[in-house]
């Protein structure tokens, strides 16, 4: 699992490349933590390919989501797969994500 | 078989007995005609040479007695000078013993007998006369006869008593004065001693003798000496003891004619052969017994028949050895079908062995096999063999080096040695190891056994194997490919040797095909080998294992196309088709990435659709997650058994630990509608499983929890 950030004048730009399974979840914790710092403003979470996510990579999507409601800013998700989809609706997260 | 054999033997015995002995015949006919025809020869030319001989005898005398004739003649008128003439005929003519010449009586008035007598008494001549009345010569026959006959007379052969006992004969001629009157005889004494050895010496044949008789039969020279002289023939032959083989004998002897007659006597044949000699009145006869005449014909007739005989036997001997041999090889190639026939029946035997029954494992639904061994004409060494014990399937392929009885025998201990070891042996390195160390130990005839022994853990899919120098196994997965091979000595070569054992995970529907080199070096009649990127094509395709087995087995076909198969070819096909799967992992988060290799081995199995996995995955994942993070406290040891089920219509995931008593499912439903503030961050896990799976159950066995996870279908 590897997470490549992109941080732009106004928007922050996280590419999700790999399996979140639960270890890859703690690999990339501080990355992701880092990220939250960015809340405030846009970041973007590209999961073009992301090709699987366990509920531990969830929780990271929510700390992010929650952070960003704490600050105002925004999370987008973008390009996601049907498999995270489906993960996504079994979840309700489709409902606290804005999916591009 | 044979007695048809030995029909034809004894006919052809018989012909050439019958051919030889009509060759014999027909020549012995010719030899004994030749033979006789010489016999005739050999006895008529001795009769003629002796009789001239005799003749020349007879006429040397007749001729001395003559030219003294005129003599005698001049000195009839002066009677005492007619001593003269006898002494001188004596002296000059050796042959003449004894002359006189005798008046005829009243010739002369003063001398009315008168007869001077000139004999030779050793070198004397002494002289008498033979005038007196006791001798009385006017009644002599050779004083009578020649006047009688007025000519020349031989007289009877007479013994002289006087003279020492000589055969003697007398020639007497008459003599006539200048007035033709009869006036005398004139006689000379002729000894026939030389006539006893001249005819005596005749000697056609060892066994043949000669006789001579006189003008009255009389027997004057004979073998038997003391007949001479003292019968006739007739007399001779009236007085033996078997005469019916002699009639004629006498009449053609006395016959005055030359000829040849048949005697028998006493069963034997004799041919007498006889000859007149002139003037004398004598016979001369020669004898020659059959045997004399035949008797060569006959010991060389005997030689021949002896050799033909000699040879016979010797055919006979032949065709009886010619016969036996035969009978001995036909009594071989017997024993050799026979042999090859109980090699068969052996191979049949050690084939019953090896498992022949397919599908061997009927009960079982993990395990697709086939396995065949396509003996040559010549019984091999090629084996196969598998059982299952404690949950694996123990198998192995093997191929002894040569063929024929030793291979089969190997083969055959090495089969028994596999099953030997295995039963208690897990270890398909030691397996080999142990069977290695045997067979070299038992192997003087440096056979070897190139040998692939596998364990296929049912259970916990996964193969070891122990590959001792065969060629290695094709694997079928998503690729056809060979078995990574360590290489190592074949069984029998070397004891001690370290084999390497190897591992690979073994799958759902993987396959794993052995073969001997039978199959890759089947030859067609161009001598081109199958090969393996045939074997390998032929593999390919979605089939059970006994298609797969038919299928190999006519592309050989087809390739071969009916040329001799040289070597048994084996093949010995397994497709792994669990209904069950297992997995342990230690409980640590890293482990997780197991995972979907598992699930997805598990929905394959159950036969679903790929794109399930990673959720069923998931949902694992998850339930995984709670034992390793809930179950054992931080710090602790444990681990968590995974397996995965196939049922019809369900695949049921169950996960057991030995931690903490902890039920994931006693846990609260997480709320996914609340906000964003509202929303916890745990308990996604389990609302995820119970998302995915179509029942989750937690039930607490002894020590362990444990989460039955199943999915309908």
């Amino acid at each position: 699992m590897e997470v490549k950030i992109e941080r732009g004048n106004d928007v922050v730009i996280a590419y999700m490349i790999g399996r979140l399974d639960t270890p890859a979840s703690l690999e990339i914790a501080p990355q992701m933590n880092a990220l939250a710092d960015d809340a405030a403003g846009t970041v973007i979470l590209d999961c073009t390919e992301l090709s699987y996510i366990s509920s531990s990579g969830l929780r990271i999507f929510i700390t992010l989501r929650k952070a960003a409601a704490a600050k105002g800013g925004k999370i987008i998700v973008r390009n996601i797969t049907n498999e995270i989809r489906s993960v996504f609706m079994m979840t309700g997260f489709l409902n606290l994500f804005e999916i591009q | 078989m044979k007695r048809l054999g030995n029909l034809k033997a004894l006919l052809l015995v018989i012909i050439a007995a019958v051919t030889l002995e009509a060759t014999a015949l027909v020549q012995l006919y010719f030899s004994q005609k030749g033979i006789r025809e010489e016999a005739d020869m050999r006895a008529e030319s001795q009769l003629d040479a002796t009789r001239n001989k005799i003749m020349d005898v007879i006429d040397q005398a007749e001729a001395a007695v003559r030219n003294s004739v005129w003599i005698a003649q001049w000195c009839m008128d002066y009677p005492d000078s007619l001593v003269l003439v006898c002494r001188r005929l004596v002296e000059d003519n050796p042959v003449v013993v004894g002359s006189t010449v005798a008046l005829v009586p009243g010739y002369k008035a003063r001398k009315p007998l008168f007869a001077p007598y000139v004999f030779r008494d050793g070198d004397e001549l002494k002289t008498l006369s033979l005038a007196t009345p006791e001798y009385d010569y006017p009644s002599k026959e050779w004083f009578t006869k020649p006047l009688e006959l007025g000519q020349g007379y031989w007289s009877e052969p007479y013994v002289d008593e006087g003279g020492g006992e000589m055969l003697m004969t007398t020639f007497s001629i008459p003599i006539r004065d200048k007035n033709g009157t009869l006036a005398a005889v004139l006689t000379a004494d002729i000894s026939l001693e030389w006539l006893t050895e001249l005819v005596g010496n005749v000697k056609v044949y060892p066994q043949a003798f000669s006789i001579m008789l006189s003008r009255s039969g009389r027997i004057m020279v004979s073998p038997a000496e003391t007949l001479v002289m003292k019968k006739t023939v007739g007399e001779y032959v009236a007085q033996m003891d078997d005469t019916t083989g002699l009639t004629g004998l006498t009449q053609a002897l006395m016959s005055g004619e030359e000829g040849s007659i048949p005697v028998q006597y006493k069963g034997a044949t004799s041919y007498v052969y006889f000859a007149p000699v002139e003037r004398t009145g004598w016979s001369m006869s020669i004898v020659i017994p059959e045997d004399d005449i035949y008797g060569s014909l006959r010991r060389i007739g005997g030689m021949v028949f002896f050799l033909q005989i000699l040879g016979l036997l010797m055919i006979i001997l032949m065709l009886r050895s010619f016969f036996k041999g035969q009978a001995r090889y036909n009594a071989l190639d017997q024993k050799r079908q026979r042999i090859e026939g109980e090699l068969h029946i052996a191979t049949g035997i050690q084939m019953s062995m090896v498992p022949k029954t397919f599908p061997p494992f009927p009960e079982r639904h993990d395990l697709d096999m086939a396995a065949t061994i396509v003996p040559a004409k010549e019984v091999g060494g090629d084996l196969y063999d598998f059982f299952i014990r404690g949950e694996k399937l123990f198998f192995c392929v093997g191929d002894v080096s040569g063929k024929g009885v030793p291979a089969s025998l190997v083969m055959a201990v090495t089969r028994t040695t596999f099953r030997n070891l295995s039963a208690h042996e897990d270890s398909p390195g030691r397996i080999v190891k142990a069977m290695n160390d045997n067979l070299s130990a038992m192997n003087e005839s440096d056979m070897f056994v190139t040998f692939f022994c596998g364990v296929l853990d049912l259970a916990g899919g996964n193969l070891r194997y122990c590959n001792a120098g065969h060629n290695p196994p094709m694997i079928l997965t998503d690729a056809i490919r060979a078995l990574p091979i360590t290489p190592n000595l074949p069984l029998g070569i070397m004891g001690g040797y370290d084999f390497q054992e190897q591992e690979v995970p073994f799958h759902y529907d993987d396959a794993i095909f052995l073969y001997t080199d039978g199959l890759t070096e089947a030859e067609n009649a161009e001598h081109e080998q199958f090969g393996e990127q045939r074997m390998k094509n032929a593999l390919h395709g979605r089939k059970s294992a006994q298609e797969h087995l038919e299928n190999i087995k006519e592309h050989v076909a087809a390739f071969v196309d009916g040329a001799p198969q040289s070597d048994d070819l084996t093949i010995l096909f397994i497709h792994y088709l669990p209904t069950s799967l297992r997995l342990t992992l230690p409980n640590e988060i890293g482990q997780i990435s197991q995972l979907p290799g598992f699930v997805e081995e598990a929905v394959k199995m159950a036969g679903l659709g790929q794109d399930l996995a990673p959720r069923l995955n998931l949902a694992l994942e998850e339930a995984v997650t709670n034992v390793i993070d809930y179950a054992y406290p931080a710090g602790t040891l444990g681990k968590v058994e995974l397996s995965a089920d196939v049922t019809p219509g369900a695949l049921t995931f169950t996960l057991v630990d030995a931690g903490v008593p902890f039920d994931p499912t006693a846990r609260g439903e997480v709320d996914i509608n609340a906000s964003v503030e509202d929303r916890q961050i745990g308990g996604l896990g389990i609302h995820l499983v119970r998302q995915i799976m179509d029942e989750v159950k937690y039930e607490r066995r002894g020590d362990n929890n444990v989460l039955i996870l199943t999915k309908k279908y």
